[in-house]
C-alpha cells in the first residue's frame, strides 16, 4: 500500500534549484533511508512533505490526499489534517525547554486532539518506558544528554500516532558515544514496522535497517534502491564517490 | 538627632513613599501589558502599524522622560482650541508619561526575548498540530517571559527610582517630603533617609525578581 506519493517535487530560491523534479513512493511499513552530501536537498525535500517548506511545483499525495496537487496547495485545513499524519524529530531536538518531559510528551494530545487525560496518560507512561526514560518524566530537557533528549522527542512524536515517522539527521547533532542509543530506538520502531523516512549520515543505520536507501544530490534523486544494491553495486559515478567518501 | 524628631519627618516621607508605591504598580501593571502589545505590533506584517509602533518607541526612549512628563503636564493644556480638554490631574498625568515611556523599554525588551527563541521551536509546535494561538501562549510567550526577566527586573528597579521625577510635576512623593524638610530644618538627615526608603524598596523588588528567576528556572 503507497503511503506517499511525490511526484516531480521543484523548488528553488531565487536561480538556484533546491529540488529538481523529485518523484518517489513510500508504502506501508518501509524504512527509507535519505542519503546525500550536505546541501544536496535532503532535509528540504523532508521538510515539505510536513509543510515546513513550500514547494514550487509538482505534487505530494499522503494516503490519498493531496497535500499539494501540480504545485497547487489545499485549504490550511486539509493541509493541517493531512500533515498531522506524519510525525517529525528534528536535528536539534527542539524541545520545549520550559515543560517537563512528560509535559513535552502529554501537551499536544491534549491540545490538539482533546483526548482524555487517562488516555494519554497511559501512553506517555508506555512510551517513556519503551525509550528508557521512566525515571526521567519530570526532569527537564536542560538535564538530559542529547540522546536522551533525541529519545524524548521520538517519544513525543509518537504520542499523536503518526502514520509515518520523519527524520531529519535525528544523531547529527549528538556525540559519536550518543548516538547508539538513538539509534537503537529507531531500529526497534522499524521491527515494530513504523513506516520511517530517515535522512542520515549514518551509513551503517541505513545498510543495516533501512529497506530502501535514496541517494540525492543536488537536489536530484540520483539512484534509489535496496541497501545491498546501493551500498555494494552503485550504478552512478557520483554514488559511488559519496559512498567511498563517507565509508572511509 | 532626637527621636520626636526622627517621628515627625518619617510620617510625611511614609506618607509619600505610599505614592511612590502607588505610582509604580500602576506603571508596572499596565506598562508591561502595553508594552508586549507594541512588540506585537512591530512585528505586524501590516507594514504602516509595525513603523507607526518603531516611530513610537524612537521618541519615547530617545527623548528624556523628564521632558515627555513636562509635556503631558504643561504642554498639553498649551495646545491650541483642544487643550482646555487636555488639562489632566497630575498624578494621572504622570502616570499616562510614565505608562507611555516604560511601555516603549519593555517592548524591546520583550523583542529582544522573542528574537533569542529558536525557530525550531515554532516547527515543532507546528508539525505536532498546534495552532497559532496555541503556539504563542503555551510555547513561546513563558519561554520568552523567562528570557525576559533579567531585563524586566532591571527596568523596574529604574522605575523605583525614576519615580522621584514626580518632584518635578509637584506630586508630593517620598523625595518632594525629603527636600521640604531638609529646607526647613536645615538637616541632611531627610536625605539619608530617603536614600534608605528607595534602598529598601529597591531590595524587595531584587529579592521578587531573583526568586521569580529561580522560580522559573527549567532545570
Amino acid at each position: 500500500m503507497v503511503l506517499i506519493e511525490v511526484s516531480n517535487l521543484k523548488k528553488s530560491y531565487g536561480k538556484l534549484d533546491v529540488l529538481k523534479q523529485i518523484t518517489f513512493d513510500v508504502n506501508k511499513n518501509d524504512v527509507i533511508a535519505v542519503i546525500g552530501p550536505s546541501g544536496s536537498g535532503k532535509s528540504t525535500m523532508l521538510r515539505s512533505l510536513v509543510h515546513l517548506e513550500e514547494i514550487d511545483g509538482g505534487s505530494i499525495c499522503i494516503s490519498g490526499d493531496y497535500l499539494v496537487k501540480d504545485g497547487i496547495y489545499s485549504k490550511p485545513q486539509e493541509i493541517k489534517r493531512i500533515t498531522s499524519k506524519m510525525g517529525m524529530v528534528f536535528q536539534h531536538f527542539n524541545l520545549f525547554p520550559h515543560l517537563t518531559v512528560k509535559e513535552n510528551l502529554e501537551l499536544a494530545p491534549r491540545l490538539v486532539k482533546k483526548e482524555l487525560n487517562a488516555e494519554i496518560e497511559r501512553r506517555s507512561t508506555e512510551l517513556l518506558k519503551k525509550i528508557g526514560l521512566s525515571d526521567r518524566a519530570s526532569a527537564y530537557p536542560a538535564k538530559l544528554s542529547g540522546g536522551q533528549k533525541q529519545r524524548v522527542a521520538i517519544a513525543r512524536a509518537l504520542m499523536m500516532n503518526p502514520e509515518i515517522l520523519l527524520f531529519d539527521e535525528p544523531t547529527s547533532a549528538l556525540d559519536p558515544e550518543l548516538t547508539g542509543e538513538v539509534l537503537q530506538v529507531m531500529k526497534q520502531l522499524a521491527e515494530e514496522h513504523m513506516t520511517m523516512i530517515v535522512v542520515t549520515h549514518e551509513m551503517g543505520f541505513a545498510k543495516e535497517v533501512a529497506n530502501r536507501v535514496i541517494f540525492m544530490d543536488n537536489g536530484e534523486i540520483i539512484e534509489s534502491g535496496l541497501p545491498t544494491e546501493i551500498f555494494t553495486n552503485p550504478k552512478f559515478e557520483r554514488t559511488k564517490a559519496f559512498l567511498n567518501r563517507s565509508l572511509k | 538627632m532626637s527621636v520626636d524628631y526622627f517621628n515627625s519627618i518619617i510620617k510625611p516621607m511614609l506618607l509619600g513613599a505610599q505614592m511612590t508605591v502607588l505610582l509604580f504598580l500602576i506603571v508596572i501593571v499596565l506598562s508591561i501589558p502595553l508594552g508586549f502589545i507594541l512588540t506585537l505590533a512591530v512585528r505586524s506584517r501590516f507594514k504602516p502599524l509595525s513603523w507607526l509602533t518603531q516611530i513610537y518607541i524612537y521618541v519615547m526612549r530617545g527623548t528624556p522622560l523628564l521632558l515627555q512628563l513636562l509635556f503631558i503636564c504643561f504642554g498639553l493644556p498649551m495646545i491650541p482650541v483642544i487643550g482646555d480638554y487636555l488639562v489632566l490631574d497630575r498624578f494621572v498625568a504622570a502616570c499616562l508619561g510614565f505608562i507611555l515611556n516604560y511601555a516603549a523599554y519593555f517592548a524591546e525588551i520583550f523583542r529582544g526575548g522573542l528574537l533569542a527563541i529558536d525557530k525550531g521551536q515554532y516547527e515543532a509546535s507546528q508539525v505536532l498540530g498546534l495552532n497559532k494561538w496555541q503556539t504563542m501562549t503555551r510555547i513561546i510567550l513563558p519561554q520568552m517571559f523567562r528570557i525576559a526577566l533579567p531585563a524586566v527586573a532591571n527596568e523596574s528597579v529604574t522605575l523605583v527610582k525614576d519615580t522621584a521625577l514626580l518632584y518635578a510635576v509637584a506630586v508630593p512623593e517620598l523625595l518632594h517630603y525629603a527636600q521640604t524638610a531638609v529646607n526647613r530644618d536645615f538637616t541632611i538627615v531627610p536625605f539619608f533617609i530617603a536614600g534608605i526608603i528607595y534602598l529598601i524598596m529597591t531590595l524587595l523588588l531584587t529579592v521578587l525578581f531573583k526568586w521569580l528567576e529561580r522560580r522559573f528556572k527549567f532545570d
